[in-house]
């Protein structure tokens, strides 16, 4: 689309400036992730945009102090993303597994998050990823459910999933960009680990344009873990490779 | 290659205060929070009030920025950026939100206008800080159709789209020197003291 025609990189000032369109920022905002230096670049970018509030500087209202205050007072505070990382690391640890991998694990507005996952899984009118009517309606059920969570994990070497839960569902649609290339003989598996088995979601669909096709894997718990390891082509009874990448699924 | 390096700024002690308040905030610190409100409201507000113009709009944005950091503080990564760059995001994005959905493109349309000269404004009231002199200075040193790139922007609300056709301009043009403008911006205010 747009961001394929034009070097991603001169969008940077406009990112920074929060002056894309959601379209474009949510393009540019994938581009980031696989882009060490442009991330490095907006993040100073935007340094230097919030300093012309200093140009701005306004007293408000007396009154506003209180309220804020008092609001904060009764206002429940998110808890850290790293409570997410180190869950993982231990529990997976456990299963004889490698040392997890370090991951950030971001957990964001749901609600701009949720269309932007649409957006990006369904409506790409361009490079549509072929995904059934069934699965369709539960996707759009979890994407749209008011307790959905949504996170989006690094893999290794480099790639990321993003993962929208509900719990009242009990169920996550899994999506993945640029996971590294695999040979016919390979595939991506799907694990999930409650507290006593392992179990396997499936296998990646292959991907199209760097990304697969959302799945949705059913049967969640709270405090489950999903990993994806490397397998061959035919799947495997349980993991045998270090997992690519691992995700603690919220307990609440 | 100075583009590409983030780099600490000479006036990182207010930011460093911040990120010290925030990791208290983080922890439910109900005084650190009002540290944040009385040594970075008026900031927020001001920058609130710019880009939203109705006071009454202005004060509940401001609000719900500041219950955003109450909330997320714990959310906060030095590793991805100061913290005074963290606020201010929070701050901007709630207030370009709010211009964005709450009004109709025919007001946004009448407004254009009244942004156009809003250079002259920012002028004004960067008299009177010292901080906000530096920025003037610093805005200064861009060139004009670079300055005007940035200004409607980040004090209009404006999509880089919308600032293309407010400046009769193509849009690659203006994506290039929104770049090229806070690349000197950034340069010029990390350098000043």
């Amino acid at each position: 689309m747009r961001l394929r025609r034009t070097d991603p990189h001169t969008l940077a000032g406009a990112y920074a400036l929060d002056s894309l369109g959601d379209v474009d920022r949510e393009k540019f905002e994938r581009h980031l992730g696989v882009c060490e230096a442009c991330r490095a670049e907006a993040a100073s970018l935007r340094d230097a945009a919030g300093r012309l509030a200093e140009a701005t500087a306004a007293v408000p209202p007396s009154w506003l102090r209180g309220q804020v205050l008092a609001e904060a007072a009764r206002t429940r505070q998110q808890p850290p993303p790293v409570r997410v990382a180190e869950r993982v690391r231990r529990s997976w640890h456990g299963v004889g597994w490698p040392a997890a991998p370090r991951m950030a694990v971001a957990i964001a507005g749901v609600g701009i998050l949720v269309a932007l996952a649409l957006g990006t899984l369904l409506v790409n009118d361009q490079h549509r990823l072929h995904v059934d009517e069934t699965q369709r309606g539960q996707i759009a059920a979890v994407l749209n459910a008011p307790d959905a969570d949504i996170m989006t994990v690094p893999a290794k070497p480099h790639g990321s999933a993003t993962v929208v839960m509900s719990h009242a569902d009990h169920a996550l649609v899994l999506t993945t960009a640029r996971l590294p290339v695999l040979p016919s003989t390979e595939c991506y598996q799907v694990w999930v680990m409650g507290t006593h088995r392992m179990r396997s979601a499936g296998r990646l669909p292959s991907p199209k344009q760097g990304m697969t096709a959302p799945m949705i894997v059913a049967g969640i718990a709270a405090g489950d873990q999903m990993g994806v390891t490397v397998e061959p082509a035919s799947g495997s009874q349980h993991p045998t490779s270090p997992p690519v990448l691992m995700l603690a699924l919220p307990s609440d | 290659m100075t583009a590409e390096l983030p780099g600490e700024r000479p006036s990182a002690a207010p930011a460093s205060e911040l990120a010290g308040l925030l990791a208290k905030v983080a922890r439910g610190d109900e005084a650190a929070f009002a540290g944040v409100y009385d040594r970075f409201g008026t900031v927020v507000y001001g920058l609130v009030r710019r880009i939203v113009r109705d006071p009454a709009q202005s004060e509940e944005v401001t609000q719900e920025v500041l219950l955003d950091v109450w909330r997320t503080a714990s959310r906060f990564d030095p590793g991805q950026g100061s913290a005074r760059s963290w606020l201010m995001t929070l701050a901007h994005r709630r207030a370009v939100d709010r211009v964005r959905s709450a009004q109709a493109s025919a007001q946004r349309e009448a407004r254009a206008a009244v942004a156009a000269t809003d250079y002259d404004v920012v002028a004004e009231e960067v008299e009177t800080r010292l901080d906000a002199q530096r920025v003037r200075r610093c805005l200064d040193s861009l060139t004009e159709l670079q300055r005007e790139s940035v200004t409607l922007a980040y004090y209009g609300g404006y999509t880089y789209r919308e600032v293309a056709a407010l400046l009769g301009v193509a849009v690659g043009t203006v994506k290039t020197r929104m770049r090229d403008g806070l690349i000197r911006l950034r340069d010029c205010l990390g350098t000043e003291s």
